[in-house]
């Protein structure tokens, strides 16, 4: 999934006649000063980050003067919302509110359908709001033959107890939304809160908007101002990370490769399948390790890009070991995984015989990857053990490599 | 016996002439698996390996008759192949293409449930029934014995590569396997493991199932209800994977695009909560499944 800033999700919503606040995009506090200037009083400011729950992260805030304006832009920018550093603020006009509503629209994988989720208790997360007043929730499954139609919209709303304009105008906005859901190939589309202002108009105050990497190819509006798969990353990309992207792009028509750094650790961890990476991952630390890294690959990648993804795992800083370990491979080329690693440990020098290094590798090709890493002073196993077999025996040879580290 | 596939099967690969395709072709007709035709538009008149190959499904029916279909057409037609099969009556369709939007894997879908017809994937390896020598798909690769012998157990698994492995692991416990499904790992897939369970439940040659589960969805919970509801009431060893996702921050990937815990919902540690309460056999460790197999087949 790629997640969608919020001043681009609303431009896409106001491309399709839903309402937002007006709003400009800043990245200092004196822009941040003037556009509220010209926004005029009060605004909201808010940072500018994928992620969600700002609000209760103290990155949303009301001014009433330029003054303020500029305080809170400072304040803001200097901010690290969950884990991502605050680089540019979103300025709005603030809506004098009368109530707030909620709405959301994914896809509910246990019925295979798109879900609208909608609420008159707006403001407040969906789960709290489920916990403390699930009477004000209603949930409607879409048939995508069918579609979803006005009056579904209208249902919802009036079950919910709204009536005269706020009816029609909520109704308008539940409708197009839906249709910006199916348009934009979205996996979430959520307004939290929908406001009513005393005025009695409607606007999306707050959103949050995921779209379908797999779809970017044919969404030419989006695939330029989205990062497709930033639901892989809680924080913004490590240096070393952008490499391994590069690393995975350069070669993108076989096999895929992924490199997610983790807090600490020492040993270095290369996996095939998404699969097994999640057994070796919980093995390694059920079993006392520390892994340095989160890595896999699949798809039978060529030889470059598992070098590249090798040299990346040892590179980290803190790296004392290095442990491959993948299930038995359907369609992976063992023997050129083999020769991948073999290669990344010459090019940096290490020697595996004073290196703990420990390949379990079996699958296509096994004889000529046993060979390979055998020659080479690798020790090697197949299916002769297990994978979890594997990964005691790589924390035993780092406790052995250096015993003033067991405690 | 076996589930989904056996000797009535009748298949079909669409998109056969690509590499992937043609490879997993030659590999599945020298393990003895009956391929009748190919499709790929264009390409009429040439063969994969002795298979026939037919512009559209509808001539490929006219000529053979057909009732199982194995997708790897690229994710941008995937969802017209799918409708296509849907459309000349193919009563099973395992899709191996991964990364197709999930807008059209949510219509395609809801068509399949209409017309009665089965999905496997996608984002799936395959189907392999050992007793028979059927596979669909890549699933055991070109030494389909070293992890598929024919046995009582039935395996289904949201990792691709993971199915080999559980298969193996039945193996080397002594036993081996009625058919191992390999469901992908997309949030939105045709056959969940419960709908899997409920097959394996009705094949009187399943006598135990084991099943690899991750973080995110509820297909795991489903399958809790589903043995408390009293509808599947053979063994069932589960191993629950990403244990470690639940220190990260909420709302992460790993893996596979499934793997995601959001709103306090898709922890392993309560899908293996409400298993064992439902009683299953619960794997501390992946290891353990050998063991509980061994205790559980002697029953």
């Amino acid at each position: 999934m790629a997640r969608v800033l919020e001043n681009i999700g609303k431009e896409l919503l106001r491309k399709n006649r839903i309402p937002t606040p007006d709003f400009l995009v800043v990245s200092d506090a004196e822009e941040a000063w003037k556009a509220a200037d010209e926004l005029g009083y009060p605004v909201v400011i808010k940072a500018l980050v994928t992620v969600g729950k700002r609000g209760k992260a103290g990155a949303v805030k009301f001014a009433d003067n330029s003054e303020e304006a500029e305080k809170i832009a400072k304040e803001i920018l200097s901010m690290t919302v969950r884990n991502f550093p605050v680089e540019r603020l979103l300025v709005e006009k603030k809506l004098d509110i009368s109530q707030e509503l909620y709405v959301s629209i994914t896809f509910d994988s246990s019925k295979m359908m798109p879900i609208v989720i909608a609420s008159s208790a707006g403001g407040i997360d969906i789960e709290e709001i489920a916990r403390t007043q699930p009477e004000k929730i209603i949930k409607h499954h879409v048939n995508m033959f069918e579609g979803f139609h006005l009056y579904e919209a209208k249902e919802i709303w009036s079950d919910l107890g709204l009536a005269g304009s706020d009816l029609q105008k909520a109704t308008a906005i539940l409708w197009r939304l839906y249709q910006v859901f199916e348009k934009y190939d979205s996996t979430i589309m959520e307004i939290n809160p929908l406001a009513i202002t005393s005025g009695g108009e409607a606007a999306a105050a707050a959103i949050l908007m995921g779209v379908d990497d797999d779809a970017l190819y044919r969404q030419p509006d989006l695939s330029d101002k989205v990062e497709a798969g930033s639901d892989r990353a809680w924080r913004p990309l490590t240096a070393l990370e952008k490499e391994m992207v590069a690393v995975d792009q350069s070669e993108s028509y076989r096999g895929t490769a992924r490199y997610t750094e983790m807090e600490g650790g020492d040993i270095g961890f290369l996996c095939g399948g998404g699969g097994g990476s999640l057994l070796i991952y919980d093995a390694l630390l059920r079993f006392g390790g520390k892994p340095a890294n989160y890595t896999e690959f699949g798809g039978n990648p060529t030889e470059t890009k598992v070098t590249g993804l090798v040299k990346g795992v040892l590179s980290k800083p803190g790296v004392k070991s290095f442990f491959m370990d993948a299930n038995i491979t359907n369609n992976t080329q063992t023997d050129v995984v083999a020769k991948a690693i073999v290669r990344a440990l010459q090019e940096m020098k290490i020697d595996p015989k004073k290196f703990p290094t420990l390949v379990r590798l079996a699958g296509v090709n096994d004889d000529e990857a046993k060979k390979i890493c055998l020659e080479a002073g690798i020790e090697y196993h197949g299916d002769d053990i297990t994978m979890e077999d594997a990964a005691q025996l790589i924390i035993d040879k780092m406790k052995s490599a250096h015993p003033e580290e067991v405690n | 016996m076996a589930i989904l596939v056996d000797k009535d099967s009748k298949i079909v690969i669409q998109g056969i002439t690509g590499r992937e395709a043609s490879m997993v072709t030659k590999h599945a007709l020298e393990y003895g698996t009956r391929i009748l035709a190919g499709v790929t538009p264009g390409k009429e008149g040439q063969d994969v390996a002795g298979v026939p190959v037919y512009d559209t499904l509808k001539r490929a029916c006219q000529e053979r008759e057909l009732n199982t279909s194995v997708i790897y057409v690229p994710p941008a037609f995937a969802y017209d192949a799918v409708m296509e099969a849907i459309g000349n009556r193919i009563k099973l369709i395992v899709i191996i293409t991964e990364r197709i939007p999930r807008r059209d894997v949510a219509k395609f879908l809801l068509a399949a449930e209409k017309a009665n017809c089965t999905i496997v994937g996608p984002n799936s390896v395959g189907v392999i029934n050992p007793e028979d020598r059927i596979k669909l798909g890549a699933i055991g690769g070109d030494n389909v014995e070293r992890c598929f012998v024919p046995g009582e157990v039935g395996v289904v698994s949201r990792s691709g590569g993971m199915t080999a492995e559980c298969s193996w692991m039945v193996k080397r416990a002594g036993f081996g396997v009625s058919t191992s499904v390999s469901i992908g790992g997309d949030p939105l897939i045709g056959s969940s493991s419960r709908k899997i369970l409920s097959m394996f439940s009705k094949d009187p040659k399943t006598k135990a199932v084991v099943m690899w589960g991750e973080p995110g969805t509820s297909y795991e919970e489903d399958v809790a209800d589903f043995i408390k509801e009293g509808d599947f009431s053979k063994p069932l060893i589960a191993y629950i994977a990403g244990r470690f996702v639940e220190e990260m921050p909420e709302g992460t990937v790993f893996g596979h695009a499934a793997s995601i815990i959001e709103g306090g919902m898709g922890k392993p540690s309560n899908k293996m909560e409400r298993l064992r309460d439902a009683g299953c056999y619960v794997a501390d460790n992946f290891n353990d499944i050998i063991r509980i197999l061994q205790e559980v087949m002697v029953k």
